[in-house]
């Protein structure tokens, strides 16, 4: 049983030390993973639904909830990611005065590029709990040579993906 | 934080030209409501597709800022916590009226496509086991991975070229950091809170050293 205040705390905690879309998904995945109240699995189910669903892909994390708490976890992902960006009010005084300033842009700096290492280690984590296998690499990679043309949208991606996994059984 | 601080920014000389947006007065609640759900339905394709639809809306069609305007208040949600276009959409909501104009385009944006997201999710739950969904979700698994290191790699890029632009220490820095924060959330069980802002912390160090240095040297 997810406990409510505790579930809604890592939500807000996870928006609100990290920025963009997916900059919550490593804290989550190490808080929900840690809890066993998620899987891999989960966070893949959820980024999947997320890319095809409109808005900001951020949304991902509203699917992510459902999955793990139903309409409850929904809405409660709901409050909690919609709060932490409210602070942007209070930045954008501070930023007028000192956003020009070298240690806030190597801040942000910085900040992106944990996200996008530790991204690379969830995402591991994701294949190895889905196999090694070359079937899967080549899922991958065939979705990434797909991607980067920036022509095919990601549900026909997915779509292909599905039909794919379905012809193999 | 208000909207009069808006304003004197605004009009404090040596600052950005005083945009004419300004002058229009800001549309009634519902239109405001309106156009925003508008956006937040229209945004199928992820985050790019909302920016674009932001974009039209706010600068291009209805002139509630300018290009200056929107591509500050992009910079600033950078660095706000959260997902970064709820930020943006904060930003002009206030700008229009205050707490309601903020109020209105949270709700406006978010409602339809959170309560798409959460349909979706649930016919998914519903036909899970089904054995046909099983083994598509075979193929969809590996795929997401592929999307999602694409997704990285995204984020990675347009940092790497601008430090291979500030010299070869610059993008030293950068790839140790990048290498540091996989090793640690690989290796340790450190937090990655932590990590975060451990390593936004000293990319804030080398840029403060490196921009201290050149400084000096002119």
């Amino acid at each position: 049983m997810i406990d409510a205040v505790l579930f809604f705390w890592l939500m807000f905690k996870a928006a609100l030390f990290s920025t963009s879309g997916t900059g919550n998904l490593p804290i989550l995945h190490q808080d929900l993973l840690a809890r066993g109240w998620a899987t891999d699995r989960n966070f893949a189910e959820s980024l999947a639904i997320g890319q095809i669903s409109p808005g900001p892909s951020g949304l991902w994390v509203i699917s992510l909830g459902y999955l793990l708490d139903g309409l409850r976890g929904a809405l409660l992902t709901l409050v909690a990611i919609t709060l932490p960006p409210l602070l942007v009010l209070a930045i954008n005084g501070f930023y007028r005065r000192h956003g020009d300033h070298p240690a806030l842009q190597g801040f942000v700096r910085g900040l992106s590029l944990a996200v996008s290492g530790i991204f690379f280690v969830v995402l591991a984590g994701i294949m190895k709990t889905a196999g090694w296998n070359v079937a899967n690499v080549l899922i991958a990679a065939g979705a990434i040579g797909l991607g980067a043309t920036r022509r095919v949208p990601v549900l026909l991606v997915l779509v292909l993906a599905a039909a794919v996994g379905i012809w193999l059984g | 934080m208000s909207r009069a601080t808006d304003r004197e920014f605004a009009e404090a000389p040596g600052s950005a030209p005083i945009p004419e947006t300004h002058v229009q007065p800001p549309p009634s609640a519902w239109r405001q409501l309106w156009i925003w759900l508008n956006i937040g339905l229209q945004s199928f394709g992820g985050g790019a597709a909302t920016l674009y639809l932001i974009r039209r809306e706010a600068v291009e069609r209805r002139g509630w800022l300018s290009d200056q305007e929107y591509a500050r208040y992009w910079g600033i949600c950078q660095i706000a916590p959260g997902i970064n276009i709820l930020g943006l959409v904060i930003l002009i909501g206030w700008q229009l009226s205050g707490a309601a104009g903020a109020a209105l385009a949270l709700a406006g944006l978010l409602l339809p496509s959170a309560a798409i997201t959460i349909m979706l999710t649930a016919v998914y739950s519903q036909i899970e086991q089904v054995p046909l969904v099983q083994s598509a979700l075979r193929g969809v698994v590996p795929a997401t991975v592929g999307l999602g290191l694409l997704l990285a790699v995204g984020m990675l890029r347009p940092l790497m070229s601008a430090s291979r632009k500030e010299g070869r220490a610059s993008l030293a820095v950068t790839w140790a950091l990048l290498v540091g924060s996989v090793l640690m959330v690989a290796l340790t069980s450190t937090p990655v809170v932590a990590v975060l802002w451990g390593i936004g912390g000293l990319a804030a160090l080398a840029s403060w050293q490196r921009a201290v240095r050149q400084r000096r040297a002119q």
